[in-house]
């Protein structure tokens, strides 16, 4: 069994403009240990999943639909609310975009870290003390002892992060969602701060979730990725199957409008042409469909499942051998994948179908 | 990361030393904040050291010096029972300031109490609360509590629920607003995330974080609570025994000696006007030292 299972997680908002449908039937595993990077750009889902797995949505809105979340072996959904309390910070932490923010600032480090440690753990106020000193050393954080008093104001953005991180890892969790990480960090410190979780992880045996859009991150830090569009997983294959052989349009896309080093001189990026779809209207067909060249007719009508490339392979779900999944009903072929437009002569993309043009 | 990269920040002695600290030091670098201050603190310790330093005992008038013009014996005069005037203002004082702060203090807690069941529970709980609140909105604060004086009856105490009661909703309103902004906040996010219980939540990361205009709010209301007070006494329903000195009351016994003895009214009215100024000065810096975003 894997440590967390997500199966077919549905997420909607109920809001007065319509619901919005953030996630619609979104699968994933991932083992103990394991780094999963989930990718895509702003609004795909990939932080909603999240917050549906650690029941944090935002209230009254955001309502968790359908699907079920097993975290080892037991579905996070069916708990109640101080039950799930448990679960949060002990078994699955999570550590946000924005450092600046996500720390209270009226309370000094110390009275943060030792009331997390205390809503879990029965310690003295001694030896949570003594816990987070020792936490802070290990996360990088100089003169602990003196650091320990001050007040997140005090802290520069890469310091708050690691104390995030510290704080995070306190209970020695099973599971760390890391939304965005290193986003609101400056470029010279996202290396350390992921460095940092990289080390941190591996070390106490934590699994990580790690949501970015941007692909140098997880390409540093994962061993495994699924890219999100439009509330759908339409990818997921080993961080190196997937940076070299994309195979869903959008992911061929992602990679191409992202600058490399190795470009030749004077290649363009290309960008991906057209907008998200509107979360507003019920999904139809693929929500790529409009802005995707290798289209065809039953694009527009049906959303494909997440199925191998290899439609004999055994499915494997986690892990270094994990089986490159795409959800396309005409995929890019690898080479198509290095020029990123369909090459096949007489293939125009399929016209949207008579009535949704009306 | 490796250690040796570890040593980024230099260990300079920093001067901040919180967020309280930090305040108070902006607030007396605000000169109209400290002037705000001084004028409240003589009425404090007018009121404190009135049983000292009162030239006479403001309850006992010699009638054959009634009405005098400020002079040499009686340097704000007396009124019409021959009470001087000055012994008057500073135990006035007394009333003034301990009914108008008590009052505010009452309005606050009530007001904090209603305000954080709103903000924290939400949904209909909020819904009702707040249009409660919205009805004693509507309601002119001054009428409220002379309706409220008017049903309890005379007495200091009766004052302090009058106006208390009349500030509450405004206390409340401010707080659940704060509230239902910080819920959304990223650092309540990330307390929930890492399993903090709703109440420890609210008390611990939400109250200090919705406190600040509270206090400044508290500190603004002071000033109006003393005019209130003052009024309600004007109005003839002050603390109900005459022989007690009541700035209000006093504009109200000399009010038909305008023409004859203009001082009767200018004192109590300036001590009215002075200690509620020093109440708006110090709130309005404390407004400025407060926000975080007018640092430095």
């Amino acid at each position: 069994m894997p440590l967390l299972s997500v199966q077919d997680l549905v997420v909607q908002f109920r809001t007065h403009d319509g619901t919005v449908h953030a996630v619609n039937g979104v699968s994933f595993d991932l083992d103990e240990g394991e780094t999963l990077g989930l990718v895509g750009e702003s609004g795909c889902g990939k932080s909603v999943t999240n917050l549906a797995v650690m029941r944090l949505l935002p209230q009254p809105a955001g309502h968790i639909e359908g699907g079920r979340v097993l975290f080892q072996e037991e579905d996070l959904i069916r708990l109640d609310e101080s039950e799930m309390r448990d679960i949060r910070g002990k078994d699955i932490a999570m550590i946000f975009q924005d450092p600046m923010t996500s720390l209270n600032p009226v309370l000094t480090i110390e009275e943060q870290m030792v009331e997390t440690i205390r809503a879990h753990k029965r310690v003295s106020k001694k030896e949570a003390r003594a816990r987070t000193l020792e936490l802070l050393q290990t996360v990088g954080i100089p003169q602990p002892e003196t650091r320990l008093r001050d007040f997140p104001h005090q802290f520069s953005g890469g310091m708050r992060q690691r104390v995030m991180i510290a704080m995070a890892l306190a209970l020695q969790p099973k599971l760390l969602i890391a939304d965005e990480p290193t986003t609101a960090l400056d470029v010279t410190i996202q290396a350390q701060v992921l460095d940092l979780l990289q080390r941190l992880a591996a070390e106490f045996g934590t699994a990580v979730i790690l949501i970015t859009h941007d692909l140098g991150v997880v390409a540093g830090m994962t061993k495994r990725i699924n890219v999100m569009y439009a509330g759908y997983v339409v990818e997921s294959a080993t961080t190196g199957d997937l940076f070299a052989r994309p195979r869903h349009p959008y992911t061929v896309g992602l990679l191409h409008s992202m600058p490399r080093l190795d470009a030749q001189p004077g290649e363009p990026l290309i960008p991906i042409e057209g907008t998200p779809p509107d979360l507003r209207q019920a999904p139809k067909g693929c929500p790529f469909a409009p802005r995707c060249a290798w289209r065809v007719d039953a694009c527009w009508t049906t959303m494909p499942t997440l199925d191998p490339i290899d439609e004999t392979a055994q499915i494997v779900t986690t892990g270094p051998k994990a089986t490159h999944r795409i959800a396309c009903w005409n995929p890019a072929t690898a080479e198509e994948g290095i020029h990123a437009h369909p090459n096949r002569p007489g293939f125009t993309p399929a016209p949207p179908p008579a009535e949704a043009v009306s | 990361m490796t250690s040796s990269t570890a040593v980024v920040i230099a260990p300079t002695a920093r001067a901040s030393r919180g967020l309280w600290h930090d305040a108070l030091r902006r607030l007396l670098r605000n000169g109209p904040a400290i002037i705000g201050l001084i004028f409240i603190a003589i009425f404090v310790v007018g009121a404190i050291l009135a049983p000292y330093i009162s030239p006479y005992d403001p309850t006992i008038g010699v009638l054959s010096q009634s009405r005098q013009g400020p002079n040499m014996t009686h340097l704000m005069g007396t009124d019409l029972q021959g009470r001087d005037e000055l012994s008057r203002i500073l135990y006035g004082a007394r009333i003034s300031l301990t009914v108008g702060v008590t009052a505010v203090f009452f309005g606050l807690i009530g007001g904090t109490i209603v305000g954080s069941i709103a903000g924290a529970a939400g949904g209909v709980v909020d819904g009702v609360l707040m249009r409660i609140i919205d009805v004693l909105l509507a309601v002119p604060g001054i009428l409220l509590a002379i309706g409220i004086v008017a049903w309890l009856g005379h007495g200091e105490i009766q004052i302090m629920l009058a106006v208390g009661v009349s500030y509450s909703p405004m206390f409340a309103r401010l707080l659940r607003g704060s509230l239902l902004a910080l819920r959304e906040s990223d650092y309540v996010l990330a307390a929930r995330s890492m399993g903090a219980s709703p109440l420890r939540i609210l008390l611990r990361h939400m109250l200090p974080n919705a406190l600040t205009p509270l206090i400044v709010q508290a500190t603004l209301a002071a000033a109006t609570a003393i005019i209130d007070v003052a009024g309600l006494g004007f109005l003839g329903l002050g603390p109900g025994d005459p022989r007690i000195a009541e700035w209000g009351e006093m504009l109200t016994d000399s009010s038909r000696f305008l023409q004859s003895a203009p001082y009767l009214i200018l004192f109590p009215g300036a001590a009215i006007v002075i200690s509620a100024v020093g109440f708006n000065l110090l709130g309005d810096g404390l407004r400025e030292a407060l926000d975080p975003r007018l640092k430095r």
